[in-house]
């Protein structure tokens, strides 16, 4: 009777029994110890901020003196609240913007996710011609500063509403352009959708590299046709790449400021990004905080609805131990036509705005496109005081290049440390997909990406100026804007490393375990290798955004480690049209540089079965 | 108590949100004066300690013993002055900072808030904040060399030394108006005859172009006066509309202003040669530099009622336990020019180099036109001579710090569509 009852009693939580019981059981389930370590690290790096934006915008600040004179500093305040949703200002301020920052995300998300999934399948199914060089190109837009493309487009259609000399169809046609052509969301539209079509075009040809075609092949014998097995069967597979792409391209337009600026200002088209930047500018950060805070419970509700979609179907995984085969279509008649239009394409989101940056840096005056007034003053000349308050020439610029140098640092840096995070982050959600863990650390990792820029750097600024037990005061130091870098970015990678993940199926790692390989050797000969292709493309990307990044770590940086982009600022804020030019166009062939050389060694060291990326 | 797993999850979140708290919880208010303060600016002879005598020279070479000043900037101009000013001060660093006005405010605060102090010399605009926000507050000290007291018009010197005065005025085509100055009123802008024809840049994002439509707003009763002197009749407010200064901005904005993102692109697109309805541009008076570099046809509108330069300042003053208090006061008066420069002196372009360079030290980026030292005894630059016979008023940083979200808010509003 009493044996009975011990046997179905609980052991106690301390009991030896029960704590050896549970050190074997975190043994067997690394996932556990990997979750619960990085839900500590980004709990310190990124909740401690969230929690600080919620408390500064429900605190009384000193800007707010003005709207309460009786207010007392620091003490709570639903000021901000009441004036984002329940006053007059409210309209102007959240409502209205908020609609047309709706329409934009889902128009561009909709152009960019048809857009960029075309050119995924064109990629990496088909036969089409020029495949390894288009595949590479693709990504370029994506390479280039979001403004250059609205700039590009001012260029072309501008008209009378913003006086001076007409665009480049008036010229030529002599028809004057309407105001709904040249400003407003048609072209901020536009000119995202080509920006931004790279999320999903890198994240789908990622996934669609590693759909085995026999699983399509069986569909067609069962009698399945060619657009039912897409239905059916590809798309089916593509969902987790296709959720992430979904989800990062329509947040990131959600937060996008430049285009916005430039093409929306000129017929007051507000969006909530510049209500954002606006508030900030103002120093008024009660109403940027809770602005951006309803940015942050969008991109969540928006992340829920996608893993409550891809949680409800399981079966995504297609590396298994079994054979893989990847068929192309013949594109038959389509073949050359569809190559054309990729030229065209490219030609018009590559070329075009890369040869305005160029034109421009030459300029002598700037704005006079004719050919006499060319120069490589810009790139080549050694400092002449009549010419752009002395500034020497590019390749002769000491500034410019120590910048460089800087940046490059900052990028792989950045890119390093976040492939390895993104790689554990998606790791432990995957493997403990369900559990409690595993939900919290997917959206603590997905966080950061709608964090204003500006006030993530501002708060980090409190958090790392004294050391922090065995960690040194990271203010002023390099480490701190890699920090910054790889936190903000993390959404990348922790997406990437989870959609890569989720398609490598568990028995892998159970063979191997099977045979008794310890957990790191699994993880080096198992999983780095089979989600490299999409760990490259997250990698990538941060690589890219970290070199265009400037906002995030204007407060945090020293002028020794000054950065190619506050070069550019600089340039931009002293009206130098040239230097800036150049020094943007030179960012850009090295970001394409780099690129396409990371792209090479792995094709080179056959990472997975690397094609699109 | 018998600890079950629940219990301890329960502790270990407990105490993990409690650590996130605190590590939250480190918000500062209003700053007094600390004793150690206190002791920095006894030292320094700063605050309420400032002597009517210095010892100029124990200043420069306690400055070259300390061997560096960090310096927190809106304007990025300032990275021309680095190897003058290395060389006329060998052993003193000139670590500049080139922030834009919003960030040199945000970093001077969230530094001196963790514990931080690192910059020497802050240097922005944004009259309300400068001077209630960061002056008010103990987070900077006004320093005004004692050499140039004389020669700096009180108004320029108290309560905070201004580097330069700058102003926003308006500009027309004299292509598209051979015959002169379009307007003499600055109600005739909201006439429908200008329409859409009226560009400004955008105060949402521009400082400087806020503090310009502020000039305007804070003197509501000679905008009225002046609206009577051109129609015959009393202003009719709009509703809800607090007063004459608000109802221009009101107007302006029914009239379908265009909003320019930057100044120096609204001055061009106002001033390309050749065109025959230009549009008449509301920015920043030193664009008018860009006649020369880009062919503008861009002329001032000097005679303007009620006003016709909306002056805004851009201060300079030494942060609060400056680590280099010393060195920041040599570079504040390397910022004012040459002691000996005078009314009569010969300046001659290009301004940053050989003796003009020495004559104007600090000043030599910024001698452009539309620009003005707080100096009496400067010569005005040349092609900025028009500024003395411009009538103008300053912004007052009183109406910036009270008025300018309302003034925000307001053109927010009426903005929106």
């Amino acid at each position: 009777m009493t044996i009975t009852l011990e046997r179905h009693k609980k052991p106690p939580f301390w009991s030896a029994r029960n704590l050896s019981y549970q050190a074997y059981r975190l043994k067997n389930r690394p996932e556990i110890i990997i979750g619960v370590l990085s839900l500590g690290f980004l709990g310190f790096v990124v909740l401690v901020p969230l929690f600080q934006i919620i408390r500064e915008a429900l605190t009384f600040q000193r800007y707010d003196l003005a709207y309460q004179r009786d207010g007392v500093i620091g003490s709570l305040t639903l000021l901000h609240l009441d004036r984002v949703f329940n006053q007059p200002i409210s309209q102007a301020l959240f409502y209205k913007p908020l609609m047309n920052s709706l329409k934009i995300g889902f128009a561009v998300t909709l152009i960019a996710v048809i857009v960029g999934s075309s050119l995924a399948w064109l990629m990496v199914r088909t036969n089409i011609y020029f495949k390894g060089t288009f595949g590479a190109m693709l990504v370029f837009p994506y390479m280039m500063p979001s403004w250059v493309g609205a700039l590009a487009w001012l260029t072309l259609f501008k008209n009378d509403r913003i006086g001076g000399s007409g665009g480049m169809l008036t010229y030529i046609t002599g028809v004057e352009v309407p105001d709904w052509v040249a400003y407003g969301f048609l072209p901020i539209t536009f000119t995202l959708a080509m920006h931004y079509y790279a999320y999903a075009y890198l994240l789908i040809s990622g996934a669609l590299a590693t759909v085995d075609s026999e699983l399509e092949e069986a569909g067609a014998t069962c009698g399945m046709g060619k657009w039912k097995r897409i239905r059916m069967i590809t798309i089916p597979l593509l969902l987790p790449a296709l959720g992430s792409a979904v989800v990062l391209t329509f947040i990131r337009i959600l937060g996008t400021f430049g285009t916005p600026a430039l093409l929306g200002l000129p017929v007051r088209f507000f969006t909530f990004s510049t209500q954002i930047y606006a508030s900030i500018n103002a120093r008024n950060q009660g109403d940027a905080y809770v602005l951006a805070l309803v940015l942050i419970f969008l991109a969540i509700t928006f992340i829920w609805i996608n893993s409550r979609i891809i949680g409800v179907r399981k079966s995504y995984v297609t590396m298994t131990g079994k054979g893989f085969r990847k068929r192309e279509s013949d594109l038959g008649l389509w073949r050359w036509p569809l190559t054309l239009l990729i030229i065209v394409f490219l030609l018009i989101t590559v070329l075009l705005p890369m040869v305005l940056l160029l034109w421009e840096s030459m300029t002598l005056i700037p704005g006079n496109y004719s050919f006499s007034n060319l120069t490589t003053y810009f790139w080549a000349g050694k400092g002449n005081v009549a010419l752009a308050y002395g500034e020497p020439g590019v390749i002769y610029n000491k500034g410019i290049l120590d910048a460089l140098g800087n940046s490059i640092k900052l990028g792989f840096a950045a890119a390093l440390f976040n492939g390895a995070l993104g790689l554990l982050v998606g790791y432990a959600v995957v493997r403990g997909r369900g559990a409690r863990l595993a939900r919290w650390l997917e959206g603590i990792a997905f966080a950061p990406y709608i964090f204003p820029s500006i006030a993530l750097g501002a708060i980090y600024i409190g958090m790392f100026s004294t050391n922090i037990g065995p960690i040194p005061a990271l203010y002023g130091t390099f480490s701190i804007l890699v920090l910054i870098t790889v936190i903000k970015n993390l959404p990348f990678t922790s997406r990437t490393g989870i959609a890569a993940m989720l398609q490598i199926h568990q028995s892998l790692e159970e063979t191997a375990r099977v045979q008794g390989i310890g957990w790191f050797r699994r993880m080096f000969r198992i999983i780095v290798p089979l989600s490299m292709s999409g760990l490259v493309a997250g990698m990538l990307l941060t690589f890219i955004t970290a070199m265009r990044e400037l906002s995030l770590i204007i407060l945090l940086i020293s002028p020794g480690n000054m950065v190619l982009t506050g070069v550019i600022f600089g340039y931009q804020e002293q009206d130098m049209a040239q230097h800036s030019a150049a020094v943007t166009l030179m960012l850009v062939v090295i970001i394409i540089t780099i690129s396409v050389i990371v792209r090479l060694m792995s094709r080179r060291v056959g990472v997975g079965r690397l094609s699109a990326v | 108590m018998n600890i079950t797993r629940k219990t301890f999850m329960r502790m270990v979140g407990g105490t993990a949100t409690a650590a996130l708290l605190a590590a939250t919880a480190s918000f500062t208010s209003a700053q007094e004066i600390s004793p150690e303060l206190d002791a920095w600016l006894q030292e320094n002879a700063l605050g309420q300690y400032t002597a009517a005598e210095e010892n100029w020279d124990e200043i420069v070479a306690r400055a070259t013993e300390e061997g560096e000043v960090v310096v927190y900037s809106s304007s990025g101009r300032i990275a021309k002055l680095v190897d003058h000013f290395q060389a006329l001060y060998p052993g003193i660093t000139l670590t500049l900072f080139d922030l834009g006005s919003v960030k040199t405010i945000e970093k001077t605060v969230r530094e001196q808030d963790a514990g931080i102090f690192a910059v020497d010399v802050v240097t922005t605009g944004n009259s309300g904040q400068v001077i209630y926000e960061l002056l008010g507050n103990n987070r900077i000290f006004n320093y005004v060399p004692g050499q140039f007291i004389d020669r700096i018009p009180e108004e320029n010197r108290d309560p905070l030394l201004i580097r330069v005065n700058e102003a926003i005025v308006f500009f027309y085509n004299t292509d598209a108006n051979p015959e002169g100055p379009p307007i003499s009123n600055v109600w005739e802008l909201t006439e429908e005859r200008f329409r859409g024809r009226v560009g400004i840049k955008d105060p949402m994002g521009s400082g400087s172009s806020l503090m310009g439509l502020a000039v305007l707003v804070q003197q509501p009763e000679e905008m009225a006066a002046a609206y009577q002197r051109l129609t015959g009749e009393e202003l009719v407010l709009g509703e809800g509309v607090p007063d004459a200064g608000y109802e221009f901005v009101r107007r302006l904005l029914a009239n379908d202003v265009v909003i320019f993102k930057s100044g120096s692109k609204l001055a061009d697109a106002a001033g390309a040669a050749g065109q025959d309805d230009a549009l008449i541009a509301m920015t920043n008076m030193t664009y008018i530099s860009r006649n020369d570099d880009k062919g503008n046809v861009n002329a001032f509108i000097t005679d303007l009622d009620p006003v016709a330069r909306m002056v805004y300042p851009t201060y300079m003053a030494i942060g609060a336990n400056a680590p280099n208090p010393n060195a920041a006061k040599v570079f504040i008066a390397y910022l004012l020019g040459n002691p000996d420069l005078n009314l009569d002196t010969e300046l001659t372009k290009p301004y940053t180099e050989g003796e003009s360079f020495d004559m104007l030290q600090g000043l030599a980026p910024y001698h452009d036109p539309g620009s003005v030292s707080p100096r009496s005894d400067v010569p005005l630059p040349a092609g900025g001579e028009v500024w003395d016979e411009m009538k103008g008023w300053n912004v007052s940083a009183e109406f910036m710090w009270e008025q300018g979200p309302a003034l925000r808010d307001f053109w927010l509003i009426h903005s929106s569509q």
